[in-house]
Parts: C-alpha cells; structure tokens; sequence
C-alpha cells in the first residue's frame, strides 16, 4: 500500500505540475479578461527555447530563464493583436496556437536528439527520507517545488496587491477600471507578460524538468487542458493548485493501474482523468458561472 | 465604381486584407529562399484551378461548415461549443454502428438511417453538456472539450477491441463497411452527399435565425438571459435543445466522413475538424455566409499547406507558420467598421 | 474609396494572373520523382526519420533522383489527396510511412496503374503496390535474451503507443527471449495512447519502474525520454529506432533495434527506374539489412552477448522461430499448439499477450 500511494504521489506532482503552471498562466490572462486559446503555442516556445538553451549553455538555470522569456515575447504577438487591434480572441488564440507549434518545431528540429542534464534533483535533506511522502514531495527539481509558492505568491498578488487589484479591476469591467484612473490596455499587456513567463515555465517543466528532450508538439494538448482547469478552479489558484494535482494524479492513477496488470482496456483507463474531472465539477455544485471575470462574457459574445 | 456598401462592399473591403495576408506570406517564402510565384500558381493549381483542385477543397469545406454550423448554433445564446470534435466521432460511432448492425438493408433505408443515427448520436453527447449546463452545474465550454478526449478514447477502445475488423488484420479499424452504406459522391470526384447535409445546414440556420418568432426568442435569450427567464421563456431548455441541434450537425459531419470518405472507422477519422470548425464559426461571427466564406479559406490554407511542402519543399513547420501568419493579418485587420 | 479600387483592381489581376498560369504541372522529367508522405515529422529521431533516411540514401545511390516529402499528413482524406498531388508533381514512385495510409494508397493506386506504391505494414497489395515491412520479432527475441540476463528483479518493462499487432508481437518475442534464459522473467506493458508524448512516456517508465522493474523497453517515436528515465533511476534500456540514443545510457543500456530502409529504398528506386518493377510483401529478417542491432551495453555480461550471436545465427538460418508452440496467451488460452510456431507472415493477426506479460492488449 505505501508504495502504491508513494507512486501514485510521485506521478502526480510529475504531470501536475506543468499542467498547474499552465493554469496560473491562463488564470492570470483571464483575471484580466483576455482568453487565450493559444497557451499551447506559449508553452511550445518555452519548452523549445529552453530546451535548446540548455543544450547550447549546459545550464538548466539559463535555460528555464530562456523559456520564461520566450514565453513572454510571444504572448506579445497575441496581445498585440487582441489588444491593440481588438481582434477576436478565441480565434487569435488558436491562431497563436499554429503559429508556435510551427516556430517550436523549425527551432528545435536541429536539435532532437541533444542530450541534456536537465534540471537536478534537489532532495530537501531529512524531508526527503520520509517514509512515503519524502521521495514523492521534496526530492525534486527547482521548478517543481516552485510551482505551489508560485500559486500562493499569485493569489497573494491578485488579492492584496494594487498591481492585482486593477488586474482584476480590468477584468471585471473595463470601462469602470478606465473611469478610475487606470490604463487598461496597459494592465493587459502586463497580465499577458505574466501569462507569457508562466506559460514559458510550463514549456520548460515539460521539456527540461520532465522528458529532458525535445519533440515536435510536446504538450500534447495539456494547453488546453489548462484552459478547462481555470473553469474548474473558478478562477482562483489556489483551487487551480487541486485541480492541477487532481488531473494529474488521475493521469498517473491510471498509468500505474497498467503497470499492476489491472485487466481493464488502456483507453478506458485513459478516460479517467476527464470522467474524474467532469464527477468533480458536477457533484462540486453551480454557481461557477458567477466566479468568472465579468468582461470574460463579453470575449464570447464577440464584443470586444 | 465604388463599391462601399452591402455584401460587395465588404468583399471590396476584405480584398485589401487578402491581398495583404498574400504579400507578406509571399515575402516570408522569399526569405526563406523560395518562389512565392510558383508557390502561387501550385497552390491555386491544386486548390482552385483544376476541377481536381477545386472539388478537393470543397470535399474539405463539407465537415467544416457542418461543424463551425455546430458552433454557431448554440452560439446563438453565447453557449460555448469546443466539443465538436467529440460530437463528430460520437456521430462516426453512432453511424459505424447502423452500418455494421443494419447492412442487409438497401442504401436508400441505411443511409438515412447512418444519418440519423449520426445526428442523434452527436445531439445527446452535446446536449449532455447541456444538460449539466443548464442545472447549473458545469460550464458546457469544460464539459464539452473534457468530452472530446472521452469520445476519441471511446472510438479507439471499440475499434481495438470489440468491433475490430473480423478479418484478422488487427489494425485498429473496424470491418469495411457494405457498399449500400456509402455515401455516393459525385462522378468520379471524392465530392459526396455530404455537401447536401452541409448546405442545408447553412440554409436552414441563416432562415431560422433570421426570420422565424423561433429566431427572434433565441436574440432576446442570447440578449440578457436573466430578463428572458422572468419573460417566462423557457431558457434552460433552449439550453438543451440548442446543445443537442449542434452536437447532431457534427454527428453529421462524423457520419458523413465515416461513410462517404473513411468507408469504416478509425481512430484517425478527423484531423481535428471539430477545432477547425469552432475557428471557422468565431472568424465569421457565426454568420452563415461568413462560415461559407471562412471554411472555403480554411480548406484552401490547409490543402495549400501540403501543396507549399510538395512544391517548394517547406518543411512542414514553416506551413503552420505561415497558416499563423495569415490568419494574424486577416484576424488584426479591421474589415468592418464599428 | 481609391484604396478599395487599386486593392481590388490589384487582387483581381492577381488572381487572373494565377489562373491563366494554369496547373503547375509536372516538372521536367528527371530520373526519378519520388513522393514521400509522412506522419509525423522528418527530424523525430525515430519512425519517420528512419524513412526519410532511407529516401535519401535512395536519392544517393541513384542518379537523378528528387525527393517531395510531405510531413504530418493525417490518415484517411488527407493522405489520398496528397498522394494525388505528388502524382500531379510527376511523382512516379510514392512512399506512403505509415500504417494508415494503405487504404488511400491503394485508392490512389488503382486510379493511376503507372505509378508505383510502397508501403510498410501492408496486408493487401495492387500490381503497383508493395508492401514490406522488417520482422522484428526475432530482434526482440534477441533482445529479450539480453535482458533476461542483465536484469537483478526478473520484471522487465515496455512503454509502448498502442496495441497494434505489430508491437504486441514485439513485446511477445521479447519477454519469450527473456523466459528463456530466465524462468522468472516477466514483461508489464504500459500503453500511452500516443505515438509521441515525451512527459506521459516519462510517467509511464516511473510508473513501472515503481513495480520493481528494471528493464525498460519502449515502442514509440522516439526512445529518448524512456531510456533517459531509465538511466536516471538506475535501471537498464532497451532501445528502439534510434541507435544514438545510447548515450543517454552509458550504464545501463543493453541494445536496441533499428530500421535501416536504405537499401531497401535504393533497389525500390532501381526497380522503378529500369522498368523491373515486381509487386511483392516483402518480409525482411535478420539476415536482411533492413533491422540494425545496437552494440551492448557494459552491464551486459559477456556470455549474454554470445548466446544473442549464436541465437542471432540460428534466425537468421531458419533454424529457430521466435513463436514456436505450445503458446498460452497471458489468459489462459492457447494460442499456438504444440509443434507449430506462429508464422511471421500473420504477424497482423497477433492481437493477444504472451503469458508472462501482464498486460492488457485491447
């Protein structure tokens, strides 16, 4: 039984954690009224670029600090368009979407098959011999044991900072944000260079934290994945915490399953994350409708 | 002669933003060392200018009108519907289904019958969504693409384990589907019936939108739901019906793949038209002309795609690229005035 | 507006221009003009790569030959009119990678009789369509002999996409191979639902890994991920497709397998260019050039590597098959009787689990 529940811990964290920086990612562009179907793209450059700078430099330092940038500069190319030109979201975003699967896989195409270190292993001395949660929780990388502080540090900017408040001011109503003396579109902008740089550190979890390699499309979807996730942590990152963790342990739940022998088809197994996600959200009750940022409505109503 | 108003006026417009999008798309291939001339005439040849070409991209169009139809339905009352993706396959399934149970009967009873089982099948795991929508319990945006995953991994797990080909091939594939439940196609072009479902799609959503007292409720619940609901309509059943009508046309698409295209089913049935379609509906506002319009585009960019890889040997990265690209510029031009 | 009329007036001559140009149509004949339609991408570092290199040692071996390749082609529609456009290009010869293109390429096939087709996996041919495919059961029969031998806890591991026939068989052969030269051995197969997923293939290793395996195998694109986690947690790889990917074992690499098409591309272009074309199910085996064997690893003790010779000969003479009766599959029924032996050529039919795997094949 423990080293049953010590692995599924593991694999949890192991796929949680991109999928939870992602999330922030997409959260933080919401909060301000802006959705961004391309976060996908986002985390392709971040996984490419660091992975190619690490390669290159052979610091895996250097290189998630690359893919936090390159993160970011492409968010740019989508906020231009939807901020400046107030272009439609949804379909601007998956046009970011083709474009950074593209970019990503002309950069790193020279480059599969480099050999990396990838981040090291940063055991906590002490904690890391706990008996079942020791190897599970505190025998990670950097960006792994980053990835909860940064969701308190996250709810903490957005509840209690000026910069978050005016965020979320923007989010919830513009024009009022506007009437009160603040910019806007300069708000947005920021909030899509949080966006960049978090979504930028999911590319890197995946690519020099997780795989320590490098292939074309290597989120596989898990952007999308984290728009959902937004809905179900209703905006809030604490809750994006569980439901990062959640999904991700379901994902390792049912790997681990397969490798018990479990006589049940891998694709029915492989429901289980979004089966489990759907029970959680309908048995958790209504009204998340009311927890959305209130422009957000107004992005699907095709008014900008 | 000035063309400023009405439908020309906008295409008087929009030339502008197309002839820029082919500028810089040209002047990216020149860059990375190709002839954009040629790559020109390649893509127009095998696109548009052949009779080849041309019923290649209408083949193309028919999945996607039928699922940006999908989106644009329920988004009439601002329902999100990223699941037509799950909805196509559901409606594949539902199809395979009839096909394979139901091939002794002729084609002009087992078509029909595909098709409604198609329809019926993307309607319900739509309208499931909105079901759970309309309780209150889950966003249909969530709900609707975690099902997708579902429906793909449930395809996969019938066509690799109890549906499998009998024949022993053991690919991951059903068994071939009887010629009555092939959906003929036109002459010898791969151009099939399928385009009857997905004009009549467009034809019957612009009319209802447009002129019926049915239109006319759906305006005032998509204007302010909250005030619909106290006017005694029944907004949780639109709700419902509006998921359901959508998911069917997507069923639809699936059927119509499946059987007119595919001919059994696969795992590898869409390449992700149900995403496609949810583009094509938002790039035109959920306008039926404007999805005419912006499917034919997207069938040209993708077909093009490949055509730029054959003729100017672009590796299949830059393709993407550049279909970003266009889309940027068509996307931050501001066609219409506001 | 002015702006609208010289942007209309310029679009419209644009389009004229385009289409009195016409259909670009075929090239000036060169030697050869070979279509290559791909899955996935060319520079995977596995599947795909492998055949784009055995086009290309086609293009240098013979004279005059050029290659149109087409990357990440869906299966189904896509494929058929790619391979139409390519004909449309002059293409004479198409490669059509991938499982899931044989029902378009013979589609296509039958719509142009002078063109011809190969294609790897196929179960049905066309006058102008040849399969092929390199049997690799008998490699990972040696493969399984290999880590038989390496492995301190008898459990064995693979990370394989999907349960396809082909790759069934290979885990089948492996874990016969390790049974062979250790009774207790046993093989847990994971599947990851996809051909190319470096995170989730990463959580399948730890998942296996964690049940005290210390053996992994991969069956996907690109081996990389697996054998690194391998490596990091101290437990011993197989390879698959990509030979390099030793380096990321220095310890506990074992061997691994390879397709090298490019010989057998060279004698398809040869086939086509003098006029000789013969369609056939080509079945390559060990003794053929299509399957390369990585060197061993150092933690593979020595007298494991000359039994892998000695049993490399005995395949490659006929004189041993990796399937021979009686055959229980990991449910308890028979599958192969006494006296009989699985036949390679049936491989597609192989949709069961040896007994000793732990796994589920549908």
């Amino acid at each position: 039984m423990p080293a049953l529940l010590r692995s599924l811990l593991s694999g949890a964290v192991l796929s949680g954690t991109p999928l939870l920086y992602a999330t922030l990612a997409e959260l933080v562009s919401e909060r301000a009224g802006i959705v961004n179907l391309g976060l996908e793209g986002v985390m392709l450059m971040g996984a490419v670029t660091g992975f190619v700078a690490t390669a290159r430099t052979g610091s895996a330092a250097l290189g998630t600090a690359a893919a936090a940038g390159a993160g970011a500069v492409f968010n740019m190319v989508f906020a231009f368009l939807v901020i400046r030109r107030r272009a439609n979201q949804l379909a601007s975003g998956l046009a970011l979407m083709f474009c950074g699967v593209g970019l990503s896989a002309l950069v790193g195409a020279p480059h599969v098959g480099s050999q990396i270190a990838g981040l090291p292993e940063l055991p906590i001395p002490l904690l890391a011999d706990l008996p079942v949660l020791g190897p599970a929780l505190f025998a990670r990388d950097a960006l792994t044991y980053a990835a909860v502080p940064a969701a308190v540090l996250l709810w903490w900017v957005l509840g209690s900072t000026r910069w978050g408040l005016g965020l979320r001011a923007v989010g919830e109503n513009p024009v009022a944000a506007f009437a009160a003396g603040r910019s806007p579109h300069a708000v947005q902008y920021q909030a899509l260079v949080l966006a960049g740089l978090l979504g930028g550190l999911a590319g890197a979890s995946l690519s020099i934290g997780i795989a320590k390699t490098w292939a074309e499309w290597m989120t596989a979807g898990r952007g999308f994945i984290a728009v959902a996730l937004v809905i179900f942590a209703k905006w809030h990152p604490l809750r994006a915490v569980a439901g990062a963790f959640l999904f991700g342990g379901a994902v390792s739940f049912q790997l681990l399953l397969q490798a018990r022998g479990v006589p049940v088809s891998p694709f029915l197994l492989d429901m289980l994350p979004y089966l489990l996600s759907l029970l959680v959200l309908a048995v958790g009750g209504g009204a998340r409708r009311h927890a959305a940022p209130a422009s957000l409505g107004r992005v699907f109503q095709g008014t900008p | 002669m000035v063309l400023r108003s009405g439908t020309l006026g906008l295409l008087g417009r929009s030339s502008g933003v197309i002839a820029l999008a082919l500028a810089v798309f040209g002047a990216l291939l020149l860059l990375s060392g190709k002839n954009p001339l040629r790559a020109y005439v390649d893509i127009a040849a095998g696109t548009l200018a052949s009779p080849y070409g041309l019923s290649e991209t209408v083949v193309k169009m028919i999945p996607l009108i039928l699922t940006a139809v999908a989106v644009a339905v329920p988004g009439r009352i601002w329902l999100i519907n990223v699941g037509g993706e799950g909805q196509l396959f559901i409606g594949a399934l539902c199809a395979t289904w009839g096909a394979l149970s139901l091939g002794g009967l002729p084609a002009g009873l087992l078509l029909p019958a595909m098709a409604a089982l198609g329809f019926l099948g993307g309607g319900l795991w739509a309208g499931a969504a909105g079901w759970l929508r309309a309780r209150g319990w889950v966003s249909e945006t969530i709900s609707t693409l975690l099902l997708n995953y579902v429906a793909i991994l449930l395809v996969n797990f019938v066509v690799f384990g109890p549906w499998k080909d009998p024949e022993g091939v053991n690919y991951p594939q059903t068994a071939e589907f009887p010629p009555a439940a092939i959906l003929p196609a036109l002459g010898t072009t791969r151009v099939h019936l399928g385009l009857a479902f997905a004009l009549a799609a467009l034809v019957v959503f612009g009319f209802v939108v447009a002129r019926t007292r049915w239109g006319l409720e759906l305006r005032a619940i998509g204007g302010n739901a909250e005030a619909a609901r106290r006017a005694g309509l029944p907004v949780g059943r639109y709700v419902v019906l509006l998921m359901f009508l959508g998911g069917g046309l997507a069923g639809l698409a699936g059927m119509a793949e499946v059987s007119a295209i595919q001919g059994r089913l696969r795992p590898s049935l869409s390449p992700g038209y149900g995403y496609t379609g949810f583009l094509v509906s938002w790039m035109a506002g959920g306008h039926p002309a404007g999805i005419l319009a912006a499917s034919f585009l997207l069938a040209v960019i993708t077909a093009g795609g490949d055509i730029l890889q054959m003729s100017q040997g672009v590796p299949g990265s830059v393709v993407n690229i550049l279909m970003a690209v266009i889309l940027f510029v068509v996307l931050g031009w501001k066609v219409t005035a506001r | 507006m002015k702006r609208t009329r010289i942007a209309t007036r310029t679009l419209a001559a644009l389009l004229s221009a385009i289409l009195l140009l016409g259909t670009g149509g075929p090239g000036a004949a060169a030697g050869l003009k070979v279509g290559v339609v791909h899955l996935g991408s060319v520079s995977d570092g596995g599947y795909n790569q492998a055949h784009a290199e055995g086009v290309q040692a086609m293009k240098k071996n013979l004279p005059g030959v050029e290659v149109i390749s087409v990357e990440n082609v869906p299966e189904g529609a896509d494929a058929e009119r790619v391979m139409e456009n390519m004909i449309k290009q002059g293409a004479t010869l198409i490669v059509a990678a991938s499982f899931g293109y044989l029902e378009p390429a013979l589609r296509v096939a039958a719509k142009y009789p002078d063109v011809k087709f190969v294609h790897p996996g196929g179960y049905k041919r066309a006058p102008n369509l040849t399969t092929y495919w390199a049997s690799t059961p008998e490699a990972f029969y040696l493969m399984g002999i290999a880590a038989g031998k390496t492995t301190k806890t008898s459990k064995l591991g693979y990370v394989v996409a999907l349960p396809i026939s082909f790759f069934l068989a290979n885990v089948n052969a492996f874990q016969l191979g390790a049974r062979s030269v250790n009774p207790k051995a046993e093989t847990r197969v994971v599947f990851t639902g996809g051909f190319l997923d470096p995170a989730k293939e990463a959580a399948a290793a730890n998942a296996l890994l964690d049940q005290g395996v210390d053996v992994l195998g991969v069956i996907v694109d690109s081996p990389i991920t697996v054998v690194q986690t391998a490596e990091k947690r101290g437990a011993y790889a197989v390879g698959y497709h990509y030979i390099g990917a030793q380096k990321f074992a220095p310890k506990g690499w074992i061997s691994g397998i390879a397709f090298t098409w490019g010989n057998l591309y060279t004698s398809f272009g040869r086939q086509v260019m003098e006029g000789r074309w013969k369609s056939e199910n080509i079945l390559g085996s060990l003794k053929d050039d299509f399957l390369t064997i990585a060197p061993f690893g150092p933690a593979v003790p020595a007298d494991a590597v000359q039994l892998v010779t000695a049993t490399k000969r005995e395949f490659a003479e006929g004189k041993r098959q990796p399937f021979p009766g009686p055959l229980r599959d990991n449910r308890g029924v028979e599958r192969v009787k006494a006296g009989e032996a699985f036949p390679l050529t049936e491989l597609r039919k192989m949709d069961w689990l040896v007994e000793g795997v732990i796994g589920q094949p549908r």
